[in-house]
Order: C-alpha cells, then sequence, then structure tokens
C-alpha cells in the first residue's frame, strides 16, 4: 500500500548529481526505478510496523493482567521459546475476540503485521540458540498455518548465505582456500560453497570409491548366492572350518611350500578345490606327489607340460590310481615312462590324452594286462581306435569298470570287444559313430547279467521301424542293476519302458537317468498319442512303482510327454512317499507347475535338490529349509527365500552347517 | 567323578600350555570335542571338562576357538562372511579342522 503512495512521488533524483552508477541502476532509472524511493518506502514500512507493534502490545499487555492471571508467572520460568509460544497463543485468543468487533480487512492486516513481528523474534532467539532450534520448529509445526513460517526460516537462512560466484569470477575454495576461477564445471563443497578444480577432482574420486566399496558387494552377493545354489551349497550358517581354510590355501596356491603331514581325504579335497579353481600348474602339482600316496588325481591337468607327467611316476612309483582330467601334453613318451615305472596301477583315467598314439594305447593294455580294474577314456579324436578297444579286451580280461565317453574313432567292433569282458560290473558308453541295436544288444546278452551300472547314451538304431528290444534285453538279462542311463533316445516307447520296468527281476534302483527320451517330431510336440514315445505317464508311473523306495537320483528332464494327471499322481503326498529321493530333475517337462513341486518337497522327506529348469509354470514356490531349487525361470524372487521356511512336515534340520548338501550322485 | 550338571565351560589346552576357555556349546560343534565332552562317553575330558590338542600351538587352537564362535554366531544367518584366516596358519589349521571335525 505504503509502496504505492511512495511510489507516485517521481523522480525526484533525475536530474541531481550522481555517485558512481551501476548498469543496474542505470536500468532501473529508465524503467522510474529509484533504489532511493525503494528505500524510502522500505523505512516507512518499517516505521508503521513499528508503531503498530506498540500499540499491540500495550493492548496484549493490558489483557493478559485482566483475564489471565497466572500467565506472567509461567513466562518467567519458562524457556523463551515456549514465551513465544504462549505469547502467540494468546495473542490468537485475543485475535479471536477482536475479530467481532474490528472490521475483517483491519483484523486481517493486524494479523500478518504481528506474524512478522513474531516470526523476526523467532529468527532472533534461534540465532542465539542454535541448539534448540529444532525444538522451536517442532512446536511451531503444532500450530495452525505455520507451514509458511517454516518455508521463511530457510529464507532467512539463505539471506545471511553469501551468494553463489558465477562463471569467470574468482572464489576462494571452500577446502584448501586458494583463490581460483570459477568455471561452469566448478564442483560445491560440503558446506555448500564452491572447491577449486583440484579438490574437485579428489572429492569425485573419493565418491567414486565409495560408490566401488559399495556396489561389488550387492553384486557378488548375488552371484555367488546362484554358484552355489548350482553347486548344491547351502548358504545357511558358517562355512566348516576345513572349507575356509581349503578356499584359503587355494587362494594362495603359489605360496604353499609344501603340505606336510596331511591325511590323504584332505590332500584328495584339496586337489580338486586346486583344479577347480585352476591353480594346478606345474609348480603347484607337485604338492600333490608324495611318495607314499596311492592316488594321484588331478582333476584340471591342462597347464601341465610333458615333464611334468614323467614327475608323477618318478617320485610316486608306488601309484595305484591315476586321474588325469584334460591331460592334453600327455604323450607316448609319458606313457613309456608310465608302463615302465608305474607297476602297480589298477585304475586309469586319462581324459584327452589325444598326444598319445594308438600302439601306445595297445602297449599299456599288454604291460598292464590282469592288473587293470578300472579304464576310462573321453574327448579321445584321433587315436584310440577299435584296435585299441579290441587290446583291451584281450589282455584286459579283469576290467571291473569301465567308461568309453565320445571317443570318435570307436564303432561296432569295440561294442563287440567289449562283449569279451565278462567281469565288468560297470560299464558306460557314449559313442559317436552309429551302431546297430543288435550289436549292443547282444552286448547286454554278454555281459549284462553282471552288471551293476549301466549308462548308454545316446544309442540309435536309426532303422524305419524302430522298436523296444533293447530295453526287452535289459529286462531280462539285468538282475543287478543298481545305476541305470539310458538317454537321448527318441526311438523306444513308452511301453517298452512299462515292460522293463514291470515285474523286473531287478531289485529297486538307486539312480536313474533317462533324460531326453521323448518324440523328436517339431510338427508334433505331443508325439503320436496312442503310442508314446519315450517315458512318458505309463512309464514314469512302472518306474516309480519298481524303484520309488530306494530311488536316491532320478533325471526325468526333457520327458516331456508324461501329463499333469500323472506327475500330480505320483507326487502326491497323501499317497506316496519315495524315502530315499535326494535329487531329481524336471527341467523342460512344460507340465510341472507349482503344485507338482510342492507335491515333491512332501513327497520326499530327503530331497535336498530340485532342478526345474524351462519349467515355466513353476512360480512363487515355497522353498522348504535345507532345499535348493535351481531353474524355474518364473520363481527367482521365490528362490531368494530359498532354506528359510521349515515346513510343518520337516524336522528342524539339525544343527548342520553350511556345506555341501547335495553330494554328487556317483 | 562324573558331574550331574555340565559345566557351561570347558577348557581346551594348546601343545603350549595355553588355556582357552569357551562355551560348551560352542565346543560341540566340532565332532571330536562333542564326543569327548559327552556325558555318556565317560572320557576323561567329560569328567575334567579339558581337552588337551597336543599337536596344536596356542596360535591354532585360539583360531579353532574363534571359528567355534564364529560357527555358533552365524549358525542361522544367511550370507555369512567368510572368518578371516591368516595365510599362515592354514595349513596347520586345515590338518587340526580335520581332526576336531569342524
Amino acid at each position: 500500500m505504503s509502496g504505492r503512495r511512495s511510489g507516485a512521488g517521481g523522480r525526484r533524483n533525475g536530474a541531481g548529481i550522481r555517485g558512481p552508477h551501476s548498469a543496474l541502476t542505470d536500468f532501473l532509472a529508465s524503467h522510474n526505478i529509484s533504489a532511493a524511493e525503494i528505500r524510502d518506502s522500505y523505512r516507512q514500512r518499517m516505521l508503521q510496523a513499528e508503531q503498530q507493534a506498540a500499540q499491540e502490545q500495550e493492548q496484549t499487555g493490558g489483557g493478559e493482567t485482566q483475564d489471565n492471571g497466572e500467565g506472567p508467572s509461567r513466562a518467567a520460568d519458562s524457556r523463551p521459546e515456549e514465551d513465544i509460544e504462549e505469547q502467540e497463543e494468546e495473542q490468537e485468543e485475543q485475535e479471536q475476540e477482536e475479530v467481532v468487533a474490528e472490521s475483517s480487512t483491519a483484523a486481517a492486516e493486524r494479523t500478518r503485521k504481528r506474524k512478522r513481528e513474531q516470526e523476526e523474534a523467532i529468527a532472533k532467539i534461534k540465532k542465539g540458540k542454535t541448539a534448540k532450534k529444532g525444538a522451536t520448529k517442532k512446536k511451531g509445526k503444532k500450530k495452525g498455518g505455520s507451514d509458511d513460517e517454516d518455508d521463511e526460516d530457510f529464507d532467512l537462512m539463505d539471506m545471511y548465505r553469501k551468494a553463489k560466484k558465477l562463471p569467470g569470477q574468482l572464489e576462494n575454495c571452500e577446502i584448501c582456500e586458494k583463490r581460483f576461477t570459477v568455471t561452469p564445471y566448478t564442483k560445491s563443497g560440503p558446506d555448500g560453497g564452491l572447491v577449486c578444480a583440484k579438490c574437485g577432482k579428489e572429492m569425485a574420486k573419493e565418491a567414486k570409491a565409495a560408490e566401488k566399496a559399495k556396489k561389488p558387494v550387492v553384486r557378488r552377493g548375488r552371484r555367488k548366492i546362484e554358484s552355489n545354489k548350482l553347486d548344491g551349497l547351502t548358504f545357511r550358517g558358517a562355512k566348516t572350518l576345513q572349507q575356509l581354510c581349503i578356499e584359503k590355501l587355494a587362494k594362495h596356491a603359489d605360496d604353499i611350500e609344501e603340505f606336510g603331514d596331511m591325511p590323504e581325504s584332505l590332500m584328495q579335497r584339496l586337489a580338486e578345490i586346486f583344479s577347480k579353481k585352476r591353480a594346478m600348474n606345474s609348480t603347484t602339482f607337485k604338492l600333490f606327489l608324495q611318495p607314499d600316496v596311492d592316488v594321484v588325481a588331478i582333476h584340471e591337468a591342462a597347464y601341465l607340460e610333458t615333464e611334468d607327467y614323467d614327475q608323477i611316476f618318478a617320485i610316486v612309483p608306488g601309484i595305484k590310481k591315476l586321474v588325469l582330467r584334460n591331460c592334453c601334453q600327455f604323450k607316448d613318451a609319458n606313457m613309456e615312462y608310465m608302463i615302465e615305472k608305474a607297476r602297480h596301477l589298477t585304475d586309469i583315467q586319462l581324459l584327452g590324452a589325444n598326444l598319445v598314439s594308438n600302439d601306445k594305447w595297445i602297449d599299456l593294455f599288454v604291460a598292464r594286462g590282469p592288473d587293470l580294474k578300472f579304464f576310462k577314456v573321453e574327448w579321445l579324436d584321433a587315436a584310440f581306435d577299435d584296435q585299441a578297444v579290441e587290446a583291451l579286451a584281450t589282455f584286459c580280461p579283469n576290467l571291473e569298470r569301465l567308461k568309453i565317453e565320445r571317443c570318435k574313432q570307436l564303432g561296432t567292433a569295440s561294442i563287440d570287444a567289449i562283449a569279451r569282458m565278462e567281469k565288468l560290473e560297470h560299464l558306460t558308453l557314449r559313442f559317436y559313430q552309429e551302431v546297430p541295436i543288435e550289436r549292443l544288444i547282444n552286448l547286454i546278452g554278454c555281459v549284462g547279467a553282471n552288471l551293476q551300472t549301466l549308462c548308454l547314451e545316446h544309442f540309435l538304431d536309426n532303422s524305419d521301424d524302430p522298436n523296444d528290444h533293447i530295453l526287452e534285453a535289459i529286462h531280462s538279462t539285468c538282475s543287478k542293476l543298481s545305476k541305470f542311463r539310458f538317454t537321448e533316445n527318441h526311438e523306444c516307447s513308452d511301453e517298452g519302458y512299462v515292460n522293463l520296468f514291470t515285474n523286473w527281476a531287478n531289485p529297486p534302483l538307486r539312480y536313474i537317468d533317462l533324460n531326453s527320451t521323448r518324440d523328436l517330431d517339431n510338427a508334433n510336440p505331443d508325439g503320436p498319442q496312442d503310442k508314446p514315445i519315450g517315458l512318458a505317464s505309463a512309464g514314469f508311473k512302472a518306474l516309480m512303482q519298481h524303484s520309488g523306495s530306494a530311488i536316491e537320483y532320478l533325471d526325468i528332464s526333457s520327458c516331456r510327454h508324461i501329463s499333469y494327471a500323472t506327475f500330480s499322481e505320483i507326487f502326491d503326498p497323501k499317497t506316496n512317499v519315495y524315502p530315499r529321493l535326494r535329487e531329481i530333475n524336471l527341467s523342460f517337462c512344460p507340465v510341472v507347475d507349482t503344485a507338482i513341486i510342492a507335491g515333491v518337497f512332501r513327497c520326499c522327506p530327503e530331497i535336498k535338490k530340485v532342478v526345474t529348469f524351462g519349467c515355466f509354470q513353476v512360480a512363487d514356490v515355497v522353498v522348504p529349509r535345507g532345499v535348493v531349487l535351481i531353474g524355474a525361470p518364473k520363481a527367482q524372487d521365490a528362490i531368494e527365500q530359498f532354506g528359510e521356511m521349515v515346513m510343518e512336515f520337516q524336522k528342524e534340520v539339525e544343527g548342520v552347517g553350511a556345506g555341501r548338501v547335495v553330494p554328487v550322485m556317483g | 567323578m562324573p558331574t550331574p550338571e555340565p559345566s557351561e565351560y570347558v577348557t581346551i589346552v594348546s601343545s603350549d600350555g595355553f588355556e582357552f576357555k569357551i562355551l560348551r556349546s560352542a565346543a560341540c560343534i566340532s565332532g571330536a570335542l562333542r564326543k569327548a565332552f559327552d556325558p555318556a562317553s565317560g572320557f576323561r575330558e567329560q569328567v575334567e571338562s579339558r581337552f588337551v590338542l597336543e599337536n596344536f600351538p596356542g596360535v591354532v587352537v585360539e583360531k579353532i576357538c574363534e571359528y567355534l564362535y564364529y560357527n555358533q554366531k552365524y549358525a542361522e544367518a544367511k550370507d555369512v562372511p567368510d572368518m578371516e584366516i591368516p595365510a599362515e596358519l592354514c595349513l596347520e589349521l586345515v590338518t587340526a579342522a580335520d581332526y576336531l571335525d569342524c
């Protein structure tokens, strides 16, 4: 109001003598705005406000004595903040009374002025007593319409702060207090000021470091959890001290001079973890060579050189069991040295030994002869042909375990040779070349009766009229099996599996792997309905009927033709229990859903690991404590709670620490 | 004399004579100690609540006791941080862990 009035006073300073002028003053003057006028009007307003305040003070003072006798005494011993509050309350009361008498406009004006005055008082107190600032604010908030007051607090604070310098101007750094030129890239310091380029860089560095220190913890945790889960490790509770030490040792593999007197079982575990961490090299692997050991098992020998292999037989001539995986540099010369030195070998596993020639393999079999009990080769491309297998069959009649997988040169002649190995108890075969199914049936007929393990992977007939003769042969010949694997077959029918498992003289099996036995016609993904191919509903029922009581490991991944009804019938907790089942793989069985997985948890009291890759209907399943659920693309959140829940059907898992809950099933 | 009420603490003694008094519940995390302190076993260790680790020096036994408490503390926890083990103790410690079954 008053501003307007004085503004009408025109250009008093228009032709006067001027002091130094800034561009802004000139600009304002050209718009009829003068600094002097603004100052004058401000003074006028202040004066008015003071007068009014004085009047009011008188009024309130009178009011207090009149209608509230105890007011002053309370004010005397109360703190200043409370004082103000009270004053305000009283004023408000007074205001209400006045409102009746006075006109509304005048009242409003008064209220505004009074408020401003109070605020000034508050600001003063705040300046003096910063410690009690919080209390004032809290109390202020209790009052109605005091929000804008809070805002003004900040405005007041801002007034005391220096304006920020613009780019190009000079400023003192907030941290090092050096003078520097402000640029658009200048950073602000912790207290709101500006900092110089050097300090800014350091601040950025620190911020980055702090961020780095935070981030990986989260990410590694998640990754580690997933990794452990795939390894079948629980992560509830602490690791065993052994585990901790072994991990630490693997980390410092290069610094170890010797293991000293260490139990052999521990040495084996160390060898495994060294291999896993790829710490097995020419230096570290010598740690495992001690003259008195029986076993040398290097599960990852890719870093070893030709000379290193000779060391094994030089240092450990009494070696009985040799395991070398990825022994790419194992050559003829090493084989010769082994034949010469290691005369007690009964158990040889050489995987990926591609530099050994056919003749040397034969030499080995001749040399080891009847002593050889266990022989395993894998991933051999160039050498190791049918002749070598013939030699093996001829010279090593006492062979009990034989594993030949992925050797490119082997064909039907090898199958016939293996048929002559009458003492075989464990047989695992996986060939690249096609083998007529009748030769395989002949093999089973010859050696099947004694077998405890039979693993036939990817054996197909490829005739026009697929049949189940091989399953029939197994049914009629084998009666001692405990581990059975028959995979990647799209020829044998469901009926064949039903016949295999029905009235089988073989006792219940411990280990069954029938993965990927299904029809392979992508135009008809459900397979023929009348005569299902592969392990389907009826076959699966027969399987569980036969082996449910003893089964520990079951892999039926990709057995697509098993129906939902069958799954829910087999994993119905009311009727069925599989007391020993520890691990089950239901991957890529599309019908498997949350309910079935829950049924699995309830039917199998010993279950430790459930694999459900590609089971898109599994979601939100509650995983019981001590169980690992892997895969389950739609249940990632649920899997997070792995091991948390103690189900009503579960007995509390007794004091087991973290460790491998799921042993690698042999 | 077998006491009817087993003491709350047991003593583990190292080869060089250091004595470590730890909670019985923590000690029983180790399979070997659990057997030794089993009231039904009647071993002398049980009677005296004292177990001598003749092959391991104080530093190792100290670390073992630390581990036992660490294990007890994190028995129910998820994502347990690994205990810090000095590299130079690892070999002895792993042998001790094997012996004590923990």
